[in-house]
């Protein structure tokens, strides 16, 4: 028996939410052989499922390992549904962004919190991961032709290289084609501004929402 | 007139004193700063590696009025790179850290090895300790020890840890397990080489993180096994943990450590109402004490006292590049604070 739409998005929905990946793996596979529209089951259950954990989060009811699994159900799902979403959604042009961690810090926990949210907000997100040479920022966002370059230090020590990365940006003349956020434990928007970013953000959620009025998204 | 370790330890049974100490541990919680590295001329990499210019590196940090304890070492890598993680040593302005990871998930519990903790630079720790203990009666030497989630999550891509905790709850316990126990050895040889109180950072084991229950299941109970461990041989214990503690009072007062030291975004107003049997130490903000005036810092240093703390403590480890004047500064205000009460 086919199960309706809205029953399957639900499950789609909750199944992130919940953290239940086997749900969301059956749901996915239930949605698609009923033929409904896969971009709908995208938003409208998968992504519909992490917003709705975003807001927990932000709420302090969930917590940083609540998101990362709700981020693995989200994406179980997504390798089931891309495949099979129409060419025109698939070659769309999604707003670019570089993320990494700045050279000598290895933590990136927020880092990874806040490419998640971003992804699940529509963004093509590069991930250069930690301990990140502050000229690879710089050349990927190049590469990419990014809208935007997320930097992330959770220390003192590294912050100054957030900076650099500016700078090498400037050196670059590309400067004005992008958007620079950043954050981490001892950044603030007094330093945001000192180093002339163009936003800080406290969490992932909050970067979510700087970078969609930053780039004027709506 | 109290020493330095006579005030310490009393303050940890709960006893008065004349005035808080004013003390930075070591380990994760690092005191030493790059102008104090400069001044001896030594390398810093050389002191993670060597038990003499430890000690003096460590004994350097009371000697120029910093702080009011010795403590080694000044990272927090000793114990993962002793389970076979490799670690990059950093330089004069940068803290070794981990560099690869030795496991790829929680499953690999029963092949972490059996650790020696008298080679290799857990022997440089217990050595130093040994020497401080040589030297001087005065001054309460800590022995450090990275918490068993901050252990673990060295030992493995984090996120991949955090994951495991609840998708593979059996063997991230048996992993903790594992790892505690090794700590402990760690623990109890720093005992024996004369450390005065252990200290343990468990940065990676934050109530933001795990939230109140993976909280309860996974950092209390192995932080209270180490706790336990130097309980039972006379020697009080601090814990510092990272991040908010809004949601996680209750289980944080679980920990049975003496003292309870804690991050710059906790209110100490508000810690004081939750915990109010404990003995709490900190926080004073690393990034002020790096980037800010002697004169915020006695600001910030009169509020910590205003507020109830039992111990000054910086809120983190100090930032290599902090000035020694913006260090200095807190243990001066602490002692006019005193001086004050007097007039």
């Amino acid at each position: 028996m086919t199960q309706a739409k809205d029953e399957l998005l639900k499950k789609l929905s909750d199944g992130v939410l919940e953290m239940e990946e086997d749900i969301v793996i059956e749901s996915a596979n239930a949605y698609l052989e009923a033929g409904y529209p896969v971009l709908d089951g995208v938003l409208h259950g998968l992504v519909d499922g992490m917003n709705r954990a975003s807001v927990l989060f932000d709420e302090e009811e969930y917590f940083v390992t609540d998101v990362l699994l709700c981020s693995d159900a989200m994406y179980e799902g997504l390798n089931i549904l891309r495949p099979h979403l129409p060419a025109e959604e698939v070659e769309k042009e999604k707003p670019k962004g570089v993320i990494g961690v700045v050279e000598g810090d290895t933590h990136d926990i927020g880092k990874n919190l806040v490419k998640i949210m971003l992804e699940t907000a529509g963004f093509e997100m590069h991930d250069l991961g930690r301990d990140v040479p502050l000229q690879s920022f710089v050349n990927k966002a190049k590469e990419v032709n990014a809208d935007l370059v997320c930097l992330s230090t959770l220390m003192t020590t590294t912050m100054g290289g957030m900076e650099t990365v500016i700078n090498l940006l400037k050196d670059e003349g590309i400067r004005e084609n992008m958007k620079v956020i950043v954050g981490g434990g001892p950044i603030s928007q007094k330093f945001a501004d000192m180093i002339g970013a163009d936003g800080y953000s406290v969490n992932a959620v909050e970067a979510v929402k700087l970078s969609k009025s930053l780039l004027s998204l709506a | 007139m109290l020493t330095k370790k006579q005030r310490l330890f009393k303050v940890l049974e709960g006893t008065d004193v004349d005035r808080p100490p004013c003390i930075c541990p070591g380990g994760m919680m690092n005191m030493v700063t790059e102008e104090l590295i400069d001044q001896r001329g030594i390398n810093f990499t050389d002191a993670h590696h060597d038990p003499e210019l430890m000690a003096d590196l460590a004994e350097s940090v009371v000697v120029s009025g910093c702080f009011e304890n010795y403590g080694v070492p000044f990272c927090m890598t000793v114990e993962a790179e002793g389970f076979g993680a490799e670690v990059v040593y950093g330089s004069n302005s940068v803290e070794p850290h981990v560099a690869t990871y030795l496991n790829r998930s929680v499953t690999e519990w029963s092949d972490l090895p059996k650790v020696d903790h008298e080679t290799g630079r857990s022997a440089v720790v217990l050595e130093a300790i040994k020497r401080l203990k040589g030297r001087n009666m005065q001054v309460p030497i800590v022995g450090n020890i990275t918490g068993p989630i901050s252990t673990a999550s060295s030992l493995m891509e984090p996120v991949d840890f955090y994951k495991e905790l609840r998708k593979k709850n059996a063997d991230a316990h048996a992993y903790m397990a594992k790892v505690t126990e090794s700590l402990m050895d760690f623990l109890l040889l720093q005992i024996e080489a004369g450390a005065d109180i252990i200290a343990i950072s468990d940065p990676s084991g934050t109530g933001e993180i795990l939230g109140p229950k993976l909280f309860s299941e996974f950092a209390v109970p192995y932080l209270n096994q180490l706790i336990d461990c130097a309980s039972e041989r006379g020697i009080p214990t601090i814990v510092h943990i990272c991040g908010q503690m809004k949601k996680v009072y209750k289980e944080v007062d679980c920990i049975k450590s003496h003292a309870l030291s804690f991050d710059a975004m906790v209110n100490m107003k508000e810690a004081r109402l939750n915990l109010p049997n404990r003995c709490i130490m900190g926080n004073l903000s690393t990034y002020t004490l790096e980037f800010g005036s002697p004169e915020k810092i006695k600001g910030l240093t009169t509020q910590c006292l205003n507020q109830g703390v039992d111990i000054v403590a910086p809120a983190c480890g100090l930032g290599m590049r902090s000035p020694l004047e913006n260090v200095q500064a807190v243990l001066k205000t602490v002692k006019e604070g005193l001086a004050d009460d007097n007039n």
